[in-house]
């Protein structure tokens, strides 16, 4: 028992002296505090203030009137009056509106042919050609919805009015019209605002990005200089593994508490993002997200050895990361062996739960698959990071024995230089004293230092 | 200095260079490895292109003819696949937030009655809005598919009603319209994503690269050398020690474009030629800003945070996902602060669009001027490698 309790005290000692010095490591050194500390904050803003108009309306479009009618003045006039459409420009010929489309002046050509009345009126149908573009995803949608949906609503009132002219009454002739209400409800972001679908998603991932990085940075800093030999208390000959990564991660928990409480307490507030969860649901998740992140992050920092290692090695998954959780792209699209070798990063999991919690309002039941998948690479990354952070210390532990091998292999060298220089010394006065020299002969390098008493008795013989 | 010897110094440098990137692991992995295990990364997620068969729940109520043919409908669209069919409502909305359905149909009692009846019948969808993507494409199958269906009814009552095929059509639909879907007709998602990540996959590495190139010397105090190899021209310095990066990246950027245009199909439309050059042009840009950064701040890793992290962002900003003219104005402006937001500008008009070199011109304009900011730094990189308190820097 007394020794647990001793023990317990070594480690708390260790766990408080890593913990210092991971701090002093962290806010001495402003390329990890940018990344560390700043980096979810200063990217959270960002982002959001480029995404804050969420939707983009009022698409400029050009109308080509090749008919001049009232009925056609009056469908330009339906598109203008569209919420995400905006007729700027009404060029006399597809040419023009060619040209203007390929300055980027517009986006969506509407092309009204000369007969488009004479059509209506005869009762026969009339053509309208809708050019989009589609090289820009979210212009594409907007326009193309927006001119469908006037043309069919034009469409619609004329043949409501042909009708009314047979002598249709009113409600049937709506029927006809429109035999099927469709009604479409957007449901969790009901004006497909573009922040509010990536931005849960990307804060999220940059806790992860930043701690893989940071951590890393730290560690390859701490094998830099030394730093888990140096700490090593009085009395032992090197740190247990247990407590440097509860100190570690204690501090990055710590760290990451007060980040991510900015993002979720005022974060969150200031741009509107949806928060349709439990606050307790979501804790439930990010707590193993985070726990993971961090224990995957110091496993990962004890391969790096520069502090430099880790940003360059890890800098590029960020965008891989979102995109094999499912989140941008749905998951089904992803092939399948791509989206299981994802698994292993802690986002996989955490991100598309995070987002049922919170922007879909689910409760924690209905997440629980993922969240325990997230505690069992808690668990995972948490061993191996024990792990390997005790072979980096053992290694550190050996090299120091190394170096005290080495010590004394030079030590012994010097001695044997000694002994040979005294030995040749030896030899040339035994010349000129003309003694035997078979006994010179024997003294051989190998044993020489085992023998260096003896040879110390030889010298003093012969200096008396 | 004749030219003959100034490349001749350039060659010495380069030299150095090769050396000194064939000796780190690092160097060599972020120059080759890890830009093409990206590219390949993103041609296999990005090779199914347009999104299909994702999960929908059907829930109805009028168990009919009619209302299973609708379904049926639905689900031979290639987006939406009716995997559920559900008892109610509640049932639906727990698969939704299962995360294992993206929209819910909902046909209500009485559908195939009221039609019969020629009374309007309703047909509901609740589609989640968390991932807009899925959601565009599902609501504008279901769409297509809830208005020909409603076309099909019409047309049978009119032709009821003694009127001919021809004629009911034109009765039911007076306006027609022709879908002409310019540059992507497929809606292909690869030819959205890909164009924007691979580039910009070749300007984060880059970036990292002429930091730590740069940076390295700094650190371990290695610069003088490295300038007294170039006869104490900074110039000519900079040029032998970044021209390897520049080239490979360029090597890079041709077997990206074959993953782009043969492997994912991307439609190149335009000069392939200008494209190439505005690529070069985009490195040796990023190229400028990581020395920029680096002359600037003299610290290796401080640097390479400041360097990655403006790289990442020019994703945001590129204009491709969230279109630049709905960003508001200040955004607008700090988008032309990155020469990936210009890059993306011509790609789209020579690649996807086709449109004449004319129009890429300014944006190449812009490309070049970020070069400039070499020429402000030169002095401060001398200063910086020749002076002993700016190295060791950690």
């Amino acid at each position: 028992m007394n020794k647990f309790i001793e023990y317990f005290k070594l480690y708390a000692t260790e766990v408080k002296s890593v913990m210092r010095n991971e701090y002093r490591s962290i806010f001495s050194d402003p390329g990890v505090m940018l990344i560390l500390i700043f980096a979810l904050i200063i990217y959270s803003v960002i982002y959001s203030l480029v995404y804050r108009p969420e939707v983009l309306t009022d698409v400029n479009i050009a109308v080509v009137d090749e008919s001049h009618t009232h009925s056609s003045v009056q469908l330009t006039r339906a598109f203008d009056w569209a919420p995400n459409t905006h007729v700027s420009a009404r060029p006399l010929d597809m040419e023009e509106a060619k040209r203007m489309f390929d300055a980027h002046e517009i986006y969506g050509i509407v092309h009204i042919p000369k007969d488009f009345e004479e059509q209506i009126m005869s009762g026969r149908q009339s053509a309208v050609s809708v050019y989009c573009d589609a090289s820009y995803f979210l212009m594409y949608r907007q326009v193309f919805q927006d001119v469908v949906a006037t043309i069919m609503k034009a469409g619609a009132f004329v043949e409501l009015q042909r009708l009314m002219q047979k002598g249709v009454n009113l409600p049937q002739a709506k029927a006809v019209t429109q035999p099927i209400i469709y009604q479409s409800h957007t449901l969790f972001n009901p004006y497909l605002g573009y922040g509010t679908y990536v931005m849960p998603p990307i804060m999220l991932l940059i806790i992860q990005q930043t701690a893989l990085i940071a951590i890393g940075m730290i560690g390859g800093t701490w094998r830099e200089y030394n730093l888990y030999r140096s700490i090593i208390p009085k009395g032992r000959d090197r740190l247990s593994s247990i407590p440097v990564v509860a100190g570690k991660a204690i501090t990055y928990v710590l760290i990451y508490a007060t980040t991510i409480a900015y993002i979720f307490g005022v974060h969150y507030r200031l741009f509107n993002y949806p928060t349709n969860g439990n606050v307790a649901d979501c804790v439930a998740v990010i707590i193993p997200y985070l726990l993971s992140c961090i224990f995957m992050g110091i496993t990962i920092s004890t391969i790096f050895s520069k502090r430099e290692s880790s940003l360059m090695w890890l800098l590029w998954i960020s965008i891989p990361s979102i995109l094999i959780s499912g989140c941008s792209l749905p998951k089904e699209t992803i092939p399948h062996w791509l989206y299981t070798i994802g698994q292993v990063l802690p986002s996989s999991d955490a991100l598309p739960a995070y987002i049922r919690v919170q922007t879909m309002g689910a409760s924690f039941n209905d997440v629980v698959p993922e969240v325990s998948r997230l505690w069992i690479k808690v668990f995972i990354y948490g061993a191996t990071a024990l792990i390997s952070m005790d072979i980096l210390l053992h290694r550190n532990f050996a090299t120091k024995l190394e170096k005290r091998l080495l010590q004394t292999r030079i030590k012994l060298k010097k001695d044997l230089e000694n002994i040979i220089r005294r030995r040749n010394k030896y030899a040339a006065r035994v010349e000129t004293t003309e003694e035997p020299k078979r006994e010179v002969r024997r003294l051989t390098i190998d044993k020489s230092i085992f023998r260096r008493h003896k040879d110390k008795q030889i010298e003093n013989n012969s200096e008396k | 200095m004749t030219l003959v010897e100034k490349i001749g110094i350039v060659f010495k440098v380069l030299s150095r260079e090769n050396s000194r990137i064939v000796h780190s692991v690092r160097y060599t992995c972020c120059l080759v490895v890890l830009p093409i295990i990206s590219f390949l990364f993103f041609a296999v997620i990005l090779s199914k292109g347009v999104p299909s068969d994702l999960p929908i729940a059907v829930l109805d109520e009028d168990h009919s003819g009619l209302s299973m043919k609708l379904v049926d409908m639905i689900d031979s669209t290639p987006t939406p696949e009716c995997r559920y069919f559900v008892y109610d409502m509640n049932e639906a909305i727990d698969l939704m937030h299962k995360g294992k359905i993206y929209a819910i149909v909902q046909i209500p009692l009485g559908f195939q009655k009221n039609i019969l009846g020629n009374k309007p019948a309703h047909v509901e969808t609740y589609n989640s809005g968390a991932n807009i993507s899925a959601n565009g494409l599902i609501s504008k199958d279901i769409q297509t598919v809830v208005t020909s269906f409603s076309v099909g009814i019409q047309l049978q009552i009119l032709q009821k009603q003694g009127l001919t095929a021809a004629q009911a059509m034109a009765q039911a639909m007076p306006v027609r319209f022709v879908k002409h879907v310019l540059f992507n007709p497929y809606i292909n998602y690869g030819y959205y994503l890909a164009p924007c990540f691979m580039p910009l996959m070749l300007v984060m590495f880059s970036v990292i690269l002429t930091i730590f190139a740069i940076g390295s010397e700094l650190k371990y105090g290695t610069a003088p050398e490295w300038l007294a190899l170039a006869k104490g021209s900074c110039r000519l310095a900079l040029a032998g020690k970044l021209l390897m990066i520049t080239l490979i990246m360029s090597i890079l950027s041709v077997i990206m474009y074959f993953i782009l245009f043969v492997n994912i199909g991307v439609p190149m439309n335009g000069n392939i030629f200008v494209l190439f050059i505005s690529t070069i042009l985009l490195i040796l840009a990023y190229q400028a800003i990581a020395v920029f950064v680096i002359a600037l701040t003299c610290n290796m890793r401080l640097a390479l945070s400041v360097g990655g992290g403006y790289s990442v962002l020019a994703f945001t900003f590129s204009g491709l996902t969230f279109p630049i003219m709905a960003m508001d104005f200040p955004m607008q402006v700090m988008s032309c602060i990155f020469p990936f937001t210009h890059f993306m500008k011509i790609f789209v008009d020579q690649a996807i669009r086709g449109v004449s070199v004319s129009h890429s011109i300014d944006e190449i304009i812009y490309l070049l001027l970020f070069q400039l900011l070499v020429v402000f730094v030169l002095g401060r990189l001398r200063k910086v490698c020749t002076d002993k308190r700016y190295w060791g820097k950690i």
